[in-house]
């Protein structure tokens, strides 16, 4: 959150409210959860880091009178992001170990787990379908949306060879 | 809930004799609403094409009932079983299935022209079809002069040509790459909004969320459901 | 209406889409139905000439005939018995019958010589004069067929029995039959005859005088014969059966001579028919390769109609339709160049006057042709059909290429010979049915071609040097047998081996992509047509001298075993040129088109 915020003032100082409006729109129905608040607790975090500066600017009220922009800190910081090549979540590691751990301590039937598993991911992906045949063609957020549709597919394949690998081992015992 | 408009009782095929016998589907009951959209899942060879083969009379059961529409399926003589699959089921294959001699429309209107349809109302329709699925500039095309995509979706419109009480798919993108995928999968979630009722059998996990319920199955039985309707 | 629209354009889709095929089931239906159609055309032919002959020499209704050992006319009280009788209205008066030798120069025939006055003006049978002048001493009279096969003329100077005569002229009647057809009926029957096949015997009339003469010298036998008006000719053979006797009088209906006058067109029209048959049966069999060629492809069509709800009949009617059109249409053409052809056979002998006209196509010649050309295509699709309506639906649907049979014992056994005989023998494996029909297709054509060749060894045989109008009617008629032969057999070949071609596509590309050279797989595709074809074309030839045997119920001498063995090796070498192009064609596409068409 702290990186994107930045990475949006590179390109010009702007107001809180257009920061929160440009977000909303790269997120699409994705960005509906953003609370009004965060965007200014971030800014107010990067501050105090000395990444951020702000001057008063026009006749608004309150925090929106504040336009922000980068300290020659935050555009080294800026800089660092964009070139970052690490990748959130790239294994499944958490319920894999579940898998493993439910199954080393007969606490839980991992076919079981994975049904389970298999229904929430399918739910995900029938919200994220229809958001996404929902977006208008070329839409910045429907390719978010088509980004989370095609993980999920992935994963639910993943639960498939799960099931399959659990399967033949319980057989084999 | 709404009457149910496919049915079966205890539905069982078996193949072959003695040693080699196989269940391909066993003791199968199921009855999907109208207008709802039933997706089957489950490892290869498990029997879901053998499933959708008996619920549209392409197959005999070996034992059990099947029920379309109020009219028990499984009793029916060859005839009478040629005219329920042109008046009120829609067959949709991984294979698309198209005459290669015949172009687009000439395709989509076979099922109306066999049900004794007038060939100008046939045409009409099939124009209307293809123009729903998005190839009006391409009913004059022959099948081999189509993509994989675009055949399919005129083997929908096909299946839709005799305003079926349920259209049944068996593997509708498992020819298609992603993107032609996703034309199907628009289609498909087209007409689930308009109330068609559908079953389809798929290993594609995005067509299976489109549906109300996904039936897992395991060696010929349901041994699972997963409701998705109304969570939205 | 709708699905009519839907049977027809299937139907013109797929005709539209291999033009080749359907013109060559066109041709081949026709080839077989023309045959037919000239074979019926000559049916009734004859007729009208001997009826004009009868009218114009008031030929007799009924002939009496009396045995004579010694040369005596009959007691008159028989004769009077005769022509007493009820429905008798008139008769002409007793004449003497011998039979003899003629000689002319260097030919030499055996004629019945017949007695009558010089004076003419008999009320029943006047021979109709066609050059010169009538009988008188030492002046004998040629029936002009025969005059005309022996290249007589008037004023030429025969020998009979051993005396010189002059020919004087040369007429014709309807008393009997012309040459080359006789009724050797009255001398045979009587047991003076030379032998049991006296057929072609020479008429020639003379005085009674020079014939005592004559008969004195060869054989005392004579026959004495009594021409009749009856008052119903119609009822002539009823008459004949009633009155006639095994010894004398016997008697003769003029339909029995205008029967036994058939004879020439007679014989054409047997080996027309007997040929029409190995055709439609060629026919058949190059019909069923070409429709089970496509088994697959309507396997699957079917399958496909079945899945979006055709009922079985409009399936088999889908599946029919494009046949029955074509059959159709063959039959149109082959009764039009029948009937064109069916001229050639029938102008008449030279021994009847008038002309026959065309031949003419009869109801019922029609309808035998139109529906011998249909069953001929229902014969051909029934069993694809058949068994594509009866399939289960989805299997219809899902048909992979119809998996074919693996022989284990032939693919052992082939890999120990050369390439092209390896591969031609595992071709033959996978479709055995196939190779059943190429030997069958063969066995055929060879049978044919035999019968052909005995025939015609037969007839050199009875021409004994003369021009013989039946002969010459018989070579025309198996020319034109022959040449069909040879089309249908060579267009089975070639559909064989393209059937084969395009089922052995992927294998061959194969075992091309795997270093088979063009070459061995042209080689290997002519080894599969030729190795069924070789005992095929063996069958043939006892199968074709039975079919003589049989149709012509006479001894035969076999033709020469020269003449057999070309045939054999004939037949073979040409399977061996028909199959080569399309084979060639088919082996030389790259290797890469062809998997890749494959897998699309
Ligand atoms: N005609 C047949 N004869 C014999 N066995 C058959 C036949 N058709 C299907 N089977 C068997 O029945 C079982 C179910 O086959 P089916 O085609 O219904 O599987 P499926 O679930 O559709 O598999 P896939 O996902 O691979 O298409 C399999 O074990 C198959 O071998
Ligand atoms: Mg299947």
């Amino acid at each position: 959150m702290q990186d994107v915020v930045l990475a949006l003032l590179a390109k010009e100082p702007s107001h809180g409210y257009q920061l929160r409006a440009r977000l909303r729109d790269a997120l699409g129905p994705l960005g509906e959860a953003l609370n009004d608040g965060q965007i200014y607790v971030t800014l107010t975090r990067l501050e105090k880091a000395g990444l951020v500066t702000w001057e008063p600017a026009g006749e608004g009220e309150g925090r929106d009178r504040k336009v922000y922009a980068l300290t020659p800190a935050g555009q080294h910081r800026v800089a660092e992001w964009l070139t970052e090549v690490a990748w959130p979540r790239p294994a499944p590691t958490d319920f894999h170990l579940k898998l493993t751990a439910a199954a080393a301590a007969r606490l839980a039937d991992p076919i079981a787990l994975v049904d389970a598993q298999r229904r929430e991911l399918l739910r995900l992906l029938r919200d994220a379908q229809r958001a996404a045949l929902a977006e208008p063609p070329g839409s910045v957020a429907g390719l978010l949306l088509e980004g989370q549709v095609l993980r999920l597919e992935a994963d639910l394949k993943w639960l498939d060879a799960c099931e399959q690998a659990w399967t033949t081992r319980g057989d084999r015992k | 809930m709404t009457e149910a408009v496919l049915r079966t009782r205890k539905l069982r095929k078996e193949f072959g004799k003695g040693d080699g016998r196989v269940r391909a589907v066993d003791d199968v009951d199921l009855a999907v609403d109208a207008g709802e959209t039933v997706a089957v899942m489950g490892p290869s060879g498990c029997g879901k094409s053998t499933l959708l083969h008996l619920l549209g009379g392409l197959q005999r059961p070996t034992g059990g009932e099947v029920e379309l529409g109020g009219r028990r399926v499984e009793t029916m003589s060859e005839r009478a079983l040629a005219r329920l699959r042109r008046d009120r089921i829609g067959f949709v294959f991984q294979a698309f299935h198209l005459m290669p001699e015949l172009t687009a429309v000439e395709n989509v209107e076979v099922p109306a022209l066999l049900a004794g349809r007038s060939p100008r109302a046939a045409r009409t329709t099939a124009l209307d079809l293809l123009d729903q699925v998005g190839l009006a500039d391409r009913t004059g095309h022959l099948p081999s002069a189509l993509s994989g995509g675009q055949r399919q979706r005129v083997a929908i419109a096909r299946a839709l040509s005799t305003e079926p009480l349920v259209v049944l798919a068996d593997e509708p993108t498992g020819n298609l790459d992603s993107a032609a995928t996703a034309e199907v999968l628009r289609l498909f979630d087209r007409l689930h909004r308009a109330g068609q009722t559908l079953v389809v059998v798929t290993h594609d996990a995005r067509i299976a969320a489109t549906a109300d319920r996904i039936l897992s199955m395991r060696d010929g039985a349901l041994v699972d459901q997963t409701v998705l309707a109304g969570a939205a | 209406m709708g699905r009519l629209l839907l049977v027809l354009r299937l139907a013109w889709r797929d005709v539209r889409r291999r033009p080749v095929e359907a013109i060559l089931a066109l041709l081949v239906m026709m080839v077989a139905t023309t045959t037919l159609t000239i074979g019926l055309a000559l049916n009734d032919v004859t007729d009208h000439p001997y009826e004009q002959t009868k009218a114009a020499t008031a030929g007799p209704d009924a002939v009496a005939g009396f045995l004579s050992e010694n040369g005596a006319p009959p007691a008159s009280a028989a004769v009077d018995a005769i022509t007493r009788l009820p429905g008798v209205t008139a008769h002409g008066p007793l004449m003497p019958m011998a039979h003899t030798t003629l000689t002319l120069g260097r030919r030499t025939a055996t004629v019945q010589a017949w007695g009558r006055e010089p004076a003419g003006g008999d009320p029943v049978d006047r021979p109709k004069l066609t050059s010169g002048g009538w009988v008188g001493a030492g002046s004998v009279v040629l029936e002009r067929g025969f005059a005309d096969a022996l290249g007589a003329r008037v004023g030429d100077h025969v020998t009979l029995g051993g005396r010189s005569f002059r020919i004087g002229g040369t007429a014709v009647s309807a008393a009997l039959p012309s040459y080359p057809s006789s009724l050797c009926h009255l001398l045979c029957f009587a047991g003076i005859a030379p032998g049991p096949h006296a057929f072609d015997l020479g008429l020639v009339w003379l005085t009674p005088a020079d014939l005592a003469t004559v008969h004195e010298r060869t054989t005392p036998a004579v026959v004495y014969l009594l021409d009749l008006r009856l008052a119903d000719p119609a009822a002539a053979p009823a008459f004949a059966a009633a009155h006639g006797r095994e010894t004398a009088p016997f008697l003769l209906a003029w339909q029995q001579i205008r029967d036994a006058d058939a004879g020439v067109t007679r014989s054409a029209q047997t080996a027309l028919q007997v040929g029409a048959v190995l055709l439609a049966l060629l026919a058949v069999a190059g019909l069923t390769v070409l429709a089970g060629r496509r088994t697959l492809e309507q396997t699957r069509r079917v399958g496909l109609l079945k899945a979006v709800g055709g009922t079985p009949g409009l399936i088999a009617l889908v599946l029919f339709v494009e046949h029955l059109a074509l059959a159709v249409l063959a039959a149109a053409a082959a009764l039009g160049v029948g009937r064109l052809l069916a001229g050639r056979f029938t102008a008449p002998g030279a021994g009847l006057l008038g002309s026959s006209g065309p031949a003419t196509l009869t109801a019922s010649t029609v309808a035998v042709v139109i529906v011998v050309a249909l069953l001929v295509a229902l014969t051909a699709t029934l069993l694809p059909a058949l068994r594509a309506a009866r399939s289960a639906t989805i299997t219809a649907l899902e048909a992979p290429a119809r998996t074919p049979r693996r022989h284990g014992r032939v693919i052992a056994l082939s890999a120990a010979l050369p390439v092209p005989l390896l591969l031609g023998l595992r071709l033959i494996g996978r479709r055995p049915a196939r190779a059943a029909l190429a030997t069958l297709s063969t066995a055929v054509t060879v049978t044919g071609l035999v019968t052909i060749l005995t025939s015609a060894a037969v007839n050199a045989r009875d021409t004994g040097g003369l021009h013989n109008l039946r002969t010459e009617r018989l070579a025309q008629v198996t020319t034109t047998i022959t040449v069909m032969l040879l089309v249908l057999a060579a267009a089975n070949t070639v559909f064989l081996t393209w059937a084969t071609v395009a089922d052995a596509r992927h294998a061959s590309a194969l075992a091309r992509a795997f270093g088979a050279t063009p070459d061995q797989v042209t080689g290997g595709l002519s080894a599969a047509q030729v190795v069924p074809a070789a005992p095929g074309a063996l069958l043939g030839v006892p199968a074709g001298l039975i079919v003589y045997r049989a149709v012509t119920q006479t001894s035969f001498s076999a033709p020469s075993v020269a003449g057999l063995a070309a045939v054999l090796l004939g037949s073979v070498l040409a399977v061996v040129v028909c199959t080569a192009i399309p084979a060639g064609l088919g082996a030389r596409r790259p290797v890469a088109d062809v998997l890749s068409a494959e897998s699309a």
